[in-house]
């Protein structure tokens, strides 16, 4: 066999490999009613934060507890064992990674989205009512 | 037609009077670029219509940048980029970055770059200039219309920077737009959004200027080889195209390390390096550079791997337009903290399919006429192991992409993969087997002829390298206490490399400066990713809480610090001293002390972590950075109440208490009662102050031991002018303030509002601390990386300019 053959070998050999290892890898996106069917599995969840309940951030032990829901609106108290993020309450949506436990949803990593600068602007004219009308 | 009073309309038309002209200007310098390169008939007048189209786009360019700058520096909120990037308020430096914090604005930067090369190339290149510009100028004119702002046919092409905040469509049509006088009215437009927090960083002004004038360099490569394929100047155009892609390797790759430095100075997640999919697709096209690079020298110096060389150099660029579509187009949405936001998805579309299509039916059209040697390299020979290196970074680049498109393959496939759970150590375990052959190979290969070389003598010249390099790794890895194999050879790989390519200067090159560009980058990578396995291998979170049980938790790595308290934390004692305001900044002063023989705490250094406050955009915490010649270290705040207080009231915390004469509540773990209600009232008819009425609260607390204590809240109307008179009830430290608001005589009840003193519970800030050892190793290798590339550029310009110059 030739030496330009086998480098070819090898280098599909490889990119055949990281394209398997990402599948492999790669997180499912469930419901907090799938992921309490695998308790202690890792999993992501994306939701939605409740702003109506409360959201208690105890520093002394470091502990972020609040609700949230997920696509279909299933709520679940949800524990982070890390200072609350900044700006948290404004969050639209949050994105989770962690397992689920008899308590709640234990998250080990929070990526929240933040509304978005396009919807910031429409907030400029939510308020129309309060401007006069112009006749 | 409404008159609108205070709009400054005349640089906005000025402005979109520009865009036109350099979209046209562009259009027409493609056009008459690309006839006077086929063209015999009247070749000189295309060719001078063409040079003065691009000079009339590139000055109209500047007119747009113009126009921008003038809106900027005058706040003018009417116009929606002004509004939404600046405010009153933003400090001058800051409108520079403000400048290119948008879509418009940075798409603006990387077309400004793209004409001054192309000027350049219009004086250097000579007979490549017609075809080179052609393609350059049909990248403006694709940049161009990403700002353009049309609506043709319902589908819209760009956005305009000039874009009033009334004209937006959402706006269209409602009642404050049609008022002349909106911009007095609507309080909005007083001032603007203001920049993004983030950004107000000094690394966040040269960053961007740095990185898109990489992208454009990269550009320049793209452009020869595809005039190569066009033109069937096979060969040629590797000589012209190698200064420019190393220009391109050093300013990219500078611009790179700048944000990476940003990250590290003003970001919070400790480190400069995330794997994110906005850093990943920058760090992808100049991993593919440097591949295409390496095989221009390998078909200069042998005539072979034409092929690869052209494939390597298309894709490099192709990356960019890629990177710039997967960060601007919204697509990473859910994977990614800081991509843009989306609004051009589909016309990036078009412009990525351009580039993706066009240059590689061009290059299986040619693919037979490209010359190919059939005749396999020697396994002893330079080429040989280049090649190898090569297929590494392209496959450490493939990785990288592979991975970072996870939701452009959701879309094409449909499928619902959400990111790996744990992306960072995947991407490493990845990474660092590419690394440690890639290192090694630039430690070894340059000691290897072109051709064939006698490997007893080549070994002989890299095993003292070798062998010194593995005793100080193990001297290291005994003082760092680093076991991680992996980990270990890939610092036995930097540390050869470092040598042997310091050995190389040293015997072969002679000390020759002017030569040893090559030798020089390659330690200065060799550093750089020395620092970055140093600092972030054996990075220590010193704010570990050890009296935390739960091992892997992250709140372990959070340290709370009450004000005052000296509190220890790893090698030091540290205190939170005192916290100030200054404009938006609040900063938390946090001192380093360390514990001497004696016992006394011996003062070290001062960190300033702050937090940016921003209604708008929200808070930011920054972090602050002692930094040492042998590590640094890492301060930030995951934790901080910003609430100012009032200085001359030092009671805050309201809440508030109805309740009836004899009634008890459960206030701040005291029972609270109201004992009794008097009533004074003036009952004399006639006196002029009959109305007058003073009500007396008596109320009384009661803490857990059972102690009371007790005060009078008063309440008086003199005058039809409603007062209060608050009763301050200290229970030993704790001090409490209330405030007798309103009587409720149709329920019989009084409202109270009860504040706590500020010192009730002591201030307190919940930070993270982290060392870095070593990280100094990263910037320093990065200065002398930028530095050795540039050795090597100037070198091959020179080279380029005498024909016949030998290797």
């Amino acid at each position: 066999m030739k030496k330009t053959e086998i480098i070819l070998i090898l280098l599909v050999a490889v990119i055949i490999g990281i394209i398997l290892s990402l599948t492999f890898n790669a997180s499912t996106y469930i419901t907090f009613v799938e992921a309490e069917k695998f308790m202690g599995e890792e999993f992501t969840v994306i939701g939605e934060l409740n702003k109506e309940k409360e959201i208690v951030y105890d520093p002394y032990i470091n502990e972020l507890t609040f609700y949230a829901m997920d696509s279909l609106s299933n709520e679940r108290k949800v524990f982070y064992y890390d200072a609350k993020p900044q700006d948290f309450e404004r969050s639209e949506k949050i994105t989770m990674t962690g397992y689920s436990s008899e308590e709640g949803f234990i998250a080990q990593t929070i990526l929240m989205k933040c509304p978005s600068k396009y919807n910031e602007d429409q907030h400029l004219v939510e308020d129309e009512t309060i401007y006069p009308t112009y006749d | 037609m409404i008159e609108y009073i205070g709009e400054h309309q005349l640089v906005g038309h000025l402005g979109q009077a520009f865009i036109s002209l350099s979209f046209a200007a562009a259009l027409l310098a493609a056009v008459s670029f690309f006839i006077a390169s086929k063209n015999k008939v009247l070749e000189i007048q295309w060719l001078s219509l063409a040079r003065s189209s691009f000079i009339i786009h590139g000055l109209s360019v500047l007119g747009i940048i113009g126009c921008m700058f003038f809106m900027i520096y005058n706040h003018y909120f009417e116009y929606q980029y002004v509004w939404e990037h600046s405010s009153l308020s933003l400090p001058i430096q800051y409108m520079v970055s403000c400048f290119w914090e948008g879509q418009e604005g940075s798409f603006l930067l990387w077309i400004f770059w793209n004409i001054i090369l192309g000027a350049i190339l219009i004086k250097i290149s000579k007979s490549w200039e017609r075809s080179m510009m052609a393609i350059i100028s049909a990248i403006q004119v694709f940049l161009s219309s990403m700002i353009i702002g049309l609506e043709i046919f319902n589908v819209k092409i760009g956005t305009s920077p000039f874009i009033l905040v009334r004209q937006l469509e959402e706006n269209l049509g409602l009642p404050w737009t049609l008022m002349p006088n909106y911009l007095d009215i609507v309080p909005q437009f007083l001032d603007g959004r203001g920049l993004n927090p983030l950004l107000q960083n000094y690394w966040m002004v040269i960053h961007p200027p740095v990185l898109f004038l990489g992208f454009s360099l990269t550009m320049i490569p793209f452009c020869y080889a595809l005039s190569g394929l066009w033109k069937k100047k096979y060969g040629t155009w590797v000589r012209e195209a190698l200064p420019w892609a190393y220009a391109g390797i050093m300013v990219l790759g500078t611009g790179i390390l700048m944000g990476g430095a940003w990250a590290y100075e003003s970001l919070s997640f400790g480190g400069f390096w995330a794997w994110d999919p906005v850093e990943n697709s920058s760090l992808v096209p100049w991993i593919i550079l440097v591949s295409a690079a390496h095989l221009m020298l390998i078909y200069r110096a042998k005539k072979t791997s034409l092929r690869s060389t052209f494939v390597a150099t298309l894709l490099a660029f192709i990356l960019i337009v890629y990177s710039t579509y997967l960060t601007r187009s919204g697509v990473l949405g859910d994977t990614s903290v800081h991509a843009f936001a989306g609004g051009l998805d589909y016309q990036l579309l078009v412009f990525l399919m351009c580039f993706v299509i066009l240059p590689w039916v061009l290059f299986f059209i040619r693919l037979k006429e490209i010359p190919n040697s059939k005749k396999e390299e020697d396994i002893s020979s330079r080429e040989f192991w280049m090649f190898i290196a090569s297929i590494v970074l392209f496959l450490s680049a493939f990785q990288i992409t592979w991975f970072t498109s996870l939701p452009v393959i959701n879309k094409v496939f449909g499928t619902q993969m959400a990111p790996p759970l744990d992306a960072i150590n995947l991407y490493n375990s990845w990474q660092t087997p590419l690394a440690i052959l890639i290192i090694f190979l630039m430690g070894g290969v340059q000691y290897l002829r072109y051709g064939k070389t006698d490997l007893k003598k080549f070994f002989t010249q890299i095993s003292l390298s070798l062998v010194g390099a593995a005793v100080i790794t193990f001297i290291i890895s005994y003082t760092v206490k680093m076991k991680e194999p992996l980990y270990l050879i890939l610092l036995w790989a930097t540390l050869f490399s470092a040598i042997s390519n310091v050995e190389y200067i040293r015997t072969i090159l002679k000390g020759k400066l002017k030569i040893s560009g090559a030798s020089v980058a390659h330690l200065g990578f060799a550093l750089v990713i020395m620092g970055a396995l140093l600092s972030n291998a054996n990075k220590n979170v010193i704010s570990q809480n050890k009296g935390f049980i739960a091992q892997d938790f992250p709140s372990n790595e959070n340290i709370l610090l009450e004000k005052g308290d000296t509190t220890a934390m790893g090698n030091y004692f540290v205190c939170y001293s005192s916290d100030t305001l200054i404009g938006i900044n609040k900063t938390y002063e946090v001192q380093y002390f360390k514990l001497q023989d004696n016992g006394e705490f011996n003062y070290q250094f001062t960190l300033h972590p702050f937090i940016q406050l921003n209604e708008i955009m929200g808070n930011v915490a920054e972090p602050s950075t002692e930094h040492f010649a042998l590590f640094d270290v890492y301060t930030h705040l995951t934790y901080a109440d910003v609430d100012e207080h009032n200085e001359n009231d030092p009671y805050h915390h309201e809440s508030i208490i109805n309740l009836k004469q004899g009634d008890s509540v459960v206030y701040s773990k005291h029972f609270f009662f109201l004992d009794s209600l008097m009533v004074n009232a003036n009952t004399d008819i006639n006196s002029d102050k009959a109305l007058d009425v003073m009500l007396i609260a008596k109320i009384k607390m009661q803490n857990m031991q059972g102690k009371f204590t007790s005060g009078q809240a008063i309440y008086a109307v003199k005058n039809n002018i409603a007062q209060s008179f608050p009763a301050f009830l200290n229970d030993g430290e704790l001090k409490y303030k209330f405030l007798f608001s309103e009587v409720n005589p149709d329920a019989g009840s009084i409202q109270i509002k009860a504040y706590e003193h500020i010192d009730n519970d002591k201030p307190f800030i919940v930070m993270k601390a982290i060392i870095f050892p070593y990280i100094n190793l990263l910037w320093i290798g990065m200065i002398i990386m930028a530095l050795g590339t540039g050795m090597a550029m100037i070198q091959l310009f020179k080279q380029k300019k005498t024909p016949l110059a030998l290797d």
